[in-house]
């Protein structure tokens, strides 16, 4: 059985406390008796017989008919996939979207179905390699559909297959790949990690253009998000429903299936397996395994300790499938979601302090640059928030990072440009979008290697920005312990050597004897603010 | 009178060009250059008047000279023994200041009618460089005859002096000679504008001044200036530039600025319509040829030497690669202005004694990384050092 | 004199040395996690240990290659001679063993801690390093020393003596299918008095789950060498009987097949105190004595054990020259 997230009151018996730092680990003790460590659930049980669970979520679907049903000879069928970024880090395989859409091919193989595109669903994200693809649908499905050009990248700057189909109330342009539009049926097959994904902004994002994508991705949405994981309070998902719904009356049947996973990141193999257990429940196997790793990590270069964490899949259970209406489908999946993330917290702190781990959505065989770790701390942790965010108004974050002042050349090319033209110029979301937004977005260039590389989309960069745009009009400072310091400092941060260096500093800022949480993430945790 | 003289001893000049490629600054200690007692120079002719430096500058020319990797072009127009020493502020003997033009034009060397270039006014073109009274000699600085800065004493041509304004530091001052330099190409490059951006490569005092006279010169256009230490990239900035940054990154910003594609060698597409290279190696041109917009112009300000580029791409792109050396009166004239306005003063970082020539000239030939811009000497009398 | 101060010279400097160098107590109490054990946090329910012992022992690593290699040079290179030395064993009836294919389940009697190893040696190709042994995992698996001793000398799994537990029955029988034989003492511990023990069930179900055959074997004289009880040993001569295979007929109760590979052995006892044609006689008359002895008090069945033994000679022998 096992056991869910808690709450720790530290106190003088706490050993100290595992810290995420990019390739590399801290063990940090913190004050006692003022200090909360919010520590995710174990893995939920995973299902036994997956295959059997997605058969069965395609024959019963929420609030649609059968698949089969669904299927008829001389039909366009198009199914969509989460690309790369999904999940993280990536499943050992084979991958759920491998199997679900084996199942579902082999239904359309049945009804007679020719006509079948696979598209990976990854709006303004780089395109996934011939190796990235194959690992997400198998070589059985790759082999069967890329030789003839039938299983591709979405392509958000491909004018010919791009498909306007309306506006929304709000005046937001609907824009999405023509495939995908035209198609009798439109499959879309997500893994939910967190609960930010899936629903309508599957195919609402997922297909679509920059010209449809800026409505939502912006700073105005991002602020008014709070948080971006709680669909029921976000500002970006509100916009996606709405999007959603100029879809669905523009005719486009989309039958969605949503897929979760537990919280099984690290395995049971050692050393990898020590990350996700609790400090005081350490063997001495595992304190051997965890001091030989660091050892051996503060031995290798940078590059080899990349390639060494990038390699690592993780062995996640499979917790839920469903199948069927975007909307129905879409509530049950933030339920298993919760059920695995959430945990109950009484309050708010002063100051937060997070490990960032070496990975986010957007690095996945890369190189995770400070424009990154400002995105996975101030966007994707700080808003792993359901209620009020973790920290107060005007309080500290603290992070630790080595945040190395270093770009992967060919996936990030336009980040470059970012760090170097507009960061030096301004660190304010607002001014940053009005002021360089266009340049980037319209980059010719840029959308060349988008579109022939294997780049991210020029205006990329500024949405990670715009991600952590909440948290920076929240938060009072924001301080990266171990990181480079001219980096954190281009990036508006204030760079400490040590935590307890950052403590200090932060009292600055919140005042004596401040009350600090940790949020103990990976694996994932989110906190349920009273 | 003292001073420090570089003689022709080819042994000691190989020896410099060894110990230079070693390290920058380090051909001072071995090669041809000694502080020498030298008997008081002889006037050339009548009207020569003599100057006593109160501070002369070290410049890059002479640093390439000292550690041995000037071209073997120059043979032919300096003469030895010579002093170098061309950034001067000196004392007339009225006891009024002025600033040398040290470059030694028909007028000077006695030859009457001029050349086409000197009664043009362009004297920095002087068609009959090497011959007339003088010993050989591109400027001042270079020839025997003439003397130095880098002494006690030289002797100058009326044509060569520029009063200096009572309230003009003699720091300040001593910056108007590289300043003309920087008017001149500006100057020039104002004169094909106006332009949308220009790029100016390097930040050293040239690239500086460059970037101030550029920016009162071609109000108009966006400078993006290259610094590759933090105090260069501040006074870039402060003197005028629109974007700073470092010399790696200059390709990528001209793109991205321009929109343009990079080819697989890191040729852009498009890219700056004029790029002024301050530091003249072969790095640099190269950078200049692949940032520049087809039909665009290269302005090397700074000496080059002998290098090897691929102009595949000059060709290619229809750019134009033109030199642009030293100054005309008028230049100098309007350096004397700019001098003041922006307090050039400031970019004088430290200055040395005779006596600590070596040390100076080590400083000088690594003053960026040692957080400077100009060295110079000070030749002032200790009582009136300050002033 | 000055010896003496030189002697209080070196004593003094060794003190002063050691009053430098700080106790070991103080340098393991400097040390912070992870180079020391955690403690727990006070509002923290503690995980109840995983239980890794008894029944619950993973012994896998024992059947992978590194440790079957370290296991033949141990079982050739210690087990052979110690056996050899101790034991002198005299091993009859292997021909018995010529027909057998595939894997098998050794029974025999148990006297002594030394069976096992006179046993696996006893063995044919390619049985002798094709074999695990089914031992009482509250004896030999109950602390993690002697469960990777067990694991690695023997090949053992630990099986539970007093029922059979289905954890281990599944893994005994898993390892059966995958080709491995068993050696299994069906007494179920080492005999308290000389005397055999009644056969339990757990070899008899295992071979008709498995459908394998049941090889009898007896061991005579490892009780004298080192007994239960004792732990110095006395070498003595052995000898090994193995019986000829049974299989269970079609239908066959386990409990039943039991009994069979029980008065198997006793046959085999018989046969190896007395000659195999007079052992087959009373065999086929139904006299064969009991493996368990005369069901009378202590002494009588100590007597009766007895009878039959050479009284050693106390008289010196003559040095062997």
């Amino acid at each position: 059985m096992p056991r869910p997230g808690f709450v720790l009151d530290v106190d003088k018996s706490t050993p100290p406390i595992l810290f995420h730092h990019g390739e590399g680990f801290r063990l940090e003790k913190l004050p006692a008796d003022r200090t909360r460590v919010i520590y995710p659930g174990e893995p939920l049980d995973a299902l036994d017989d997956v295959d059997a669970e997605i058969q069965r979520a395609l024959l019963d679907p929420l609030d649609m008919d059968p698949l089969p049903t669904l299927l008829t000879p001389g039909m366009k069928l198009t199914i969509a996939f989460d690309d790369v970024s999904l999940p993280l880090p990536p499943m050992k395989r084979p991958d759920i979207r491998q199997r679900v859409i084996e199942a579902v091919l082999d239904m359309a193989a049945t009804a007679g179905v020719d006509d079948v595109h696979l598209i990976a669903a990854l709006a303004l994200h780089r395109r996934m390699t011939e190796d990235e693809l194959r690992h997400a649908v198998g070589d059985r499905v790759y082999d069967a559909f890329a030789p003839q050009g039938a299983l591709y990248n979405h392509d958000a700057e491909d004018p010919d297959n791009l498909a306007f189909l309306g506006e929304t109330k709000h005046g937001e342009e609907v824009e999405i790949n023509k495939r995908a539009a035209e198609s009798d049926l439109l499959i879309y097959v997500n893994i939910n990690i967190v609960s930010m994904d899936g629903g309508h902004k599957s195919t609402a994002t997922g297909l679509a253009s920059y010209r449809s994508i800026k409505h939502h991705h912006n700073v105005h949405t991002m602020e008014h998000s709070k948080s971006f994981m709680d669909r029921h309070n976000s500002e970006l998902h509100h916009s996606n429903w709405r999007m959603g719904k100029v879809i669905a009356d523009a005719g486009v049947k989309v039958f969605q299936i949503e897929t979760t996973i537990n919280n099984d990141t690290f395995g049971d193999a050692l050393p990898m397996s020590v990350l996700a257990k609790r400090e005081w429940e350490w063997s001495g196997k595992d304190r051997v395994a965890f001091v030989g790793m660091q050892q051996g990590l503060k031995r290798l270069p940078a590059s080899t300790k990349r390639k060494i964490f990038q390699g690592h899949r993780a062995p996640y259970g499979v917790t839920s499938v469903s199948a069927g209406a975007i909307e129905p489908v879409h509530e049950k999946t933030l339920q298993h979601c919760f059920d695995q993330h959430l945990v109950e917290v009484e309050g708010q702190t002063d100051i937060l302090t997070m490990g960032l781990p070496y990975i986010c959505p957007y690095n996945v065989n890369s190189i995770m640059n400070p424009i990154l770790v400002m995105c996975l701390g101030l966007g994707y942790f700080f808003n792993m928030y359901r209620g009020k965010p973790l920290v107060r108004e005007g309080g500290v974050l603290i992070m630790t990072h080595p945040t190395p002042w270093e770009f992967h050349p060919v996936h990030h090319p336009s980040y470059i440009d970012f760090f170097e033209q507009v960061l030096a110029d301004t660190t304010d979301p607002k001014e940053i979008e009005q002021k360089w937004e266009k340049q980037f977005a319209e980059d010719e260039w840029y959308r060349h290697l988008y579109r022939t590389s294997y780049a991210y989309h020029g205006v990329h960069p500024f949405y990670m920005w715009y991600w952590g745009s909440h948290a920076l009009k929240h938060l009072g400072r924001v301080i990266i312990v171990g990181g480079d310091k001219r980096a954190v400092h281009r990036l508006g941060f204030k760079a400490a050597s040590t935590l307890n260096d950052a403590f200090e500093m932060a009292e600055d800022v919140v005042g004596r004897h401040p009350t600090i949480t940790h949020l103990k993430n990976p694996p994932i945790v989110m906190a349920d603010v009273k | 009178m003292k001073a420090l003289r570089f003689s022709r001893k080819p042994g000691r000049y190989v020896a410099a060009g060894v110990a230079g490629r070693l390290a920058a600054g380090k051909g001072a200690s071995v090669g041809p250059l000694k502080l020498v007692d030298v008997d008081d120079l002889k006037l050339p002719a009548d009207d020569w008047v003599r100057l006593r430096p109160r501070l002369a500058g070290i410049c890059g020319s002479d640093l390439a000279t000292i550690d041995g990797h000037s071209s073997r072009y120059f043979e032919p127009i300096v003469s030895f023994p010579f002093t170098p020493g061309h950034e001067v502020v000196g004392d007339l003997e009225d006891g009024s200041r002025a600033v040398l033009i040290p470059i030694l034009s028909c007028v000077t060397r006695g030859i009457d009618p001029m050349c086409g270039a000197c009664s043009a006014g362009r004297t920095n073109r002087c068609g009959r460089i090497a011959f007339g009274h003088l010993e050989p000699g591109l400027q001042t600085g270079f020839c025997a005859d003439t003397g130095g800065g880098w002494s006690g004493e030289l002797v100058a041509h009326p044509s060569q002096l520029l009063p200096v304004p009572e309230d003009l530091s003699d720091e300040a001052a001593v910056m108007v000679e590289p300043l003309a330099c920087a008017v001149h190409a500006a100057r020039k490059v104002a004169a094909s504008g106006p332009h949308q951006r220009i790029a100016v490569i390097g930040s050293g005092t040239l690239g500086l001044l460059t970037i101030a006279a550029l920016r009162s010169e071609d109000p108009f256009g966006t400078i993006i200036a290259t610094g590759k230490y933090p105090h260069q990239q501040g006074l870039a900035k402060a003197l005028g530039a629109d974007q700073v940054v470092s010399p790696r990154t200059l390709p990528r910003v001209v793109r991205s600025l321009t929109g343009a594609f990079v080819l697989d060698g890191g040729q852009l597409t498009d890219g700056v319509e004029v790029v002024v290279d301050c530091v003249g190696s072969e790095a640099s041109l190269t950078q200049a040829l692949q940032v520049v917009a087809p039909g665009g112009q290269i302005v090397v300000v700074g000496m080059p030497g002998h290098t090897a580029l691929d102009l595949t791409s000059l060709w290619h792109r229809e750019s134009t690669i033109s030199g642009c050396y030293a100054y005309t009166r008028s230049d100098f004239e309007r350096a004397l202005e700019l001098a003041q306005e922006h307090d050039l003063g400031r970019l004088v970082s430290a200055t040395y004694p005779l006596s600590r020539s070596t040390e100076a000239i080590e400083h000088a030939a690594n003053a960026g990384a040692r957080g400077a811009v100009k060295i110079a000497f000070d030749l002032r009398k200790p009582a009136k050092a300050k002033r | 004199m000055g010896h003496e101060k030189g002697l209080e010279k070196v004593a003094s400097s060794v003190r002063a040395a050691r009053a430098k160098v700080p106790p070991v107590r103080a340098l393991v109490a400097q040390t912070t996690f992870p180079y020391r054990a955690p403690t727990t946090p006070l509002t923290v329910e503690p995980k109840p240990a995983e239980q890794k012992l008894l029944g619950h022992y993973d012994s896998g690593w024992a059947r992978k290659l590194p440790a079957r290699y370290a296991r033949f040079f141990l079982t050739e290179g210690v087990v052979r001679p110690v056996i050899a030395g101790l034991a002198q064993p005299e091993r009859r009836g292997l021909d018995r063993l010529a027909d057998l294919d595939g894997p098998v389940i050794f029974a025999a009697n148990h006297h002594s801690h030394l069976d096992a190893g006179l046993l696996i040696t006893s063995l044919p190709e390619p049985h002798r390093h094709q074999v695990f042994a089914a031992a009482a995992a509250d004896y030999f698996f109950d602390t993690r020393v002697k469960a990777t001793a067990s694991a690695l000398v023997l090949n053992a799994i630990p099986i539970e003596r007093t029922k059979v537990g289905r954890r281990s029955a599944d893994e005994a029988a898993g390892l059966i299918d995958d080709g491995w034989s068993m050696i299994i003492f069906p007494e179920g511990g080492r005999s308290p008095d000389g005397w055999g023990q009644p056969f339990r069930g757990g070899a008899a179900y295992l071979a008709i789950r498995c459908g394998v055959p049941v090889v009898p074997i007896h061991l005579a004289g490892t009780g004298r060498i080192l007994p239960k009880g004792k732990n110095r040993p006395k070498p003595q001569r052995t000898v090994v009987t193995f019986g000829s295979p049974i299989r269970a007929d079609e239908g066959e109760r386990s409990q039943a097949f039991s009994d069979r590979i029980e008065s198997a052995v006793a046959a085999l006892a018989d046969e190896a105190t007395t000659d195999w044609y007079s052992a087959r006689r009373r065999a086929a008359a139904g006299e064969t004595p009991a493996l368990a002895g005369p069901q009378s008090g202590a002494w009588r069945r100590t007597w009766a054990l007895t009878a039959n033994r050479k009284r050693p000679s106390t008289a010196k022998r003559w040095p062997e020259l």
